[in-house]
């Protein structure tokens, strides 16, 4: 995996790699002090929070950004059945688990929602707060984005994902790019970063696997796991924080950021910040000190 | 002028090859589309039996090999190989327009609520090139 000379002044990070759950995953682990663990969804990489890590680590955090297994530089499994949610739940758990994380602080996007959270909520011993940003983590219903024919279920329907977003790398390039607000800074400074990161159509099976496991229906594949995230989420009185992009048109703060304070009634939030579906990309530096803020608070509160 | 898309007879494959252009793992991801196939090449009755093969009207043909899956109805996956000269390398914007072509023959199979003007205008957001019109 060769990343452009342009991506590496601003992913300067010592690359580890660890074996979970049977599968190498690559991390950076940057810093000192209670974790704080970035989880990032599809399409993207670790990547989407480099603005994060230089102000969580000099908040005196230590930050762990894994790629998910699929995606990044981690390995990138060839066969649609090697995917599943409770799967990739099960990476996250074997990587907390190995590098024997206390205290976790949980940073959950899209993907990194539903495998974050189960993840958090199946060893709240070792976690100490949430934070969600354009995620969801029930069964339905779904985003009114995730029903419509046009574009999103034909771009991942059967033989039209293998070609569009794997042969011509549809979500990895120009997804991103139309789920931001500013684009012509994405295009210029990001996008890259996450093409050179999936350059072949095998590499980009996740891209359109994860879209099928996207419950809109009764019958979905993990519709039991989504039932029980809810559940947990319902009962689960970690501290957390709310962060929601104003401009999301995927996952519409009004329906999916009010839908997780009626779960998590005593989160902050939620803030709305300039962002789309990526918005880490246009307010990575407000998201990472509105964090930085939120964890001092919580430190107070536990009187430390 | 609309590429034409038809199913036929298992061609002469004589001093040709196969060579692996499209893989679906999941056919039956939206169960319409499996049933296209299945009464399309009449599955339920060929089963594994034997490939179906296409012709595209701008020159190439295509053969489709249904994949079964145990406790999964049949078929699971499908894989499209084009069928070209032996020791020939493919002509790669021809055949990724006859891929398109063959999408929106599938498409048009399956029928609504899917659409080839949705498949069209999805092509052309993601700026594909064979969406923008032919070679």
């Amino acid at each position: 995996m060769v990343l452009p000379d342009s991506i590496r002044p601003h992913w300067p990070y010592a690359p580890r790699f660890a074996s979970v759950n049977g599968w190498r995953m690559h991390y950076v682990d940057e810093g000192a002090g209670d974790p704080v663990l970035l989880l990032h969804g599809n399409p993207t990489w670790g990547f989407l929070y480099r603005d994060f890590i230089p102000i969580l680590t000099g908040a005196g955090h230590r930050v762990i950004v894994p790629d998910m297994i699929g995606f990044g530089l981690s390995e990138k499994p060839t066969r649609e059945h090697a995917h599943s949610l409770d799967g990739h739940g099960a990476n996250l758990i074997a990587l907390v688990r190995k590098l024997d994380l206390q205290r976790v602080t949980m940073v959950c996007h899209d993907w990194g929602g539903p495998t974050g959270l189960s993840c958090a909520l199946s060893n709240l011993e070792r976690m100490r707060a949430l934070v969600v940003m354009s995620t969801w983590a029930w069964r339905t219903p779904a985003a009114e984005f995730h029903t419509r024919i046009f574009p999103w279920r034909t771009m991942h329907a059967p033989l039209i994902g293998p070609y569009l977003l794997g042969k011509h790398s549809a979500l990895a390039g120009r997804g991103v790019y139309l789920s931001v607000v500013d684009r012509e800074k994405f295009r210029q400074r990001a996008q890259s970063a996450y093409e050179a990161v999936l350059p072949d159509p095998a590499s980009r099976l996740l891209t359109w696997t994860w879209p099928r496991w996207i419950p809109l229906d009764d019958a979905a594949r993990a519709g039991e796991r989504f039932d029980w995230l809810e559940s947990e989420l319902a009962r689960c009185t970690l501290p957390a924080l709310i962060v929601w992009g104003r401009e999301d048109e995927v996952f519409a703060a009004d329906v999916f950021a009010t839908r997780f304070k009626e779960l998590l009634p005593h989160a902050e939030g939620p803030e709305l910040v300039t962002g789309r579906h990526f918005l880490q990309e246009d307010s990575g530096p407000a998201i990472a000190e509105r964090i930085v803020r939120f964890l001092a608070e919580v430190r107070r509160r536990e009187g430390i | 002028m609309s590429v034409l898309v038809t199913v036929i007879d298992p061609p002469d494959t004589s001093g040709k090859r196969r060579t692996l252009v499209l893989a679906e793992d999941r056919v039956g991801h939206y169960p319409e589309f499996r049933a296209f196939f299945e009464r399309t090449f009449d599955l339920a009755r060929v089963g594994l039996s034997q490939p179906g093969y296409l012709n595209v009207s701008t020159g190439g043909t295509y053969e489709l090999v249904f994949l079964g899956r145990s406790a999964e109805p049949f078929p699971s996956g499908i894989e499209i190989n084009a069928i070209v000269s032996a020791l020939e390398p493919i002509d790669e914007e021809r055949v990724d327009h006859e891929i398109w072509a063959i999408l929106r023959w599938v498409i048009e199979g399956v029928g609504p609520p899917w659409t080839v003007q949705d498949l069209d205008a999805t092509g052309r957001l993601y700026r594909v090139p064979a969406a923008q019109g032919p070679i």
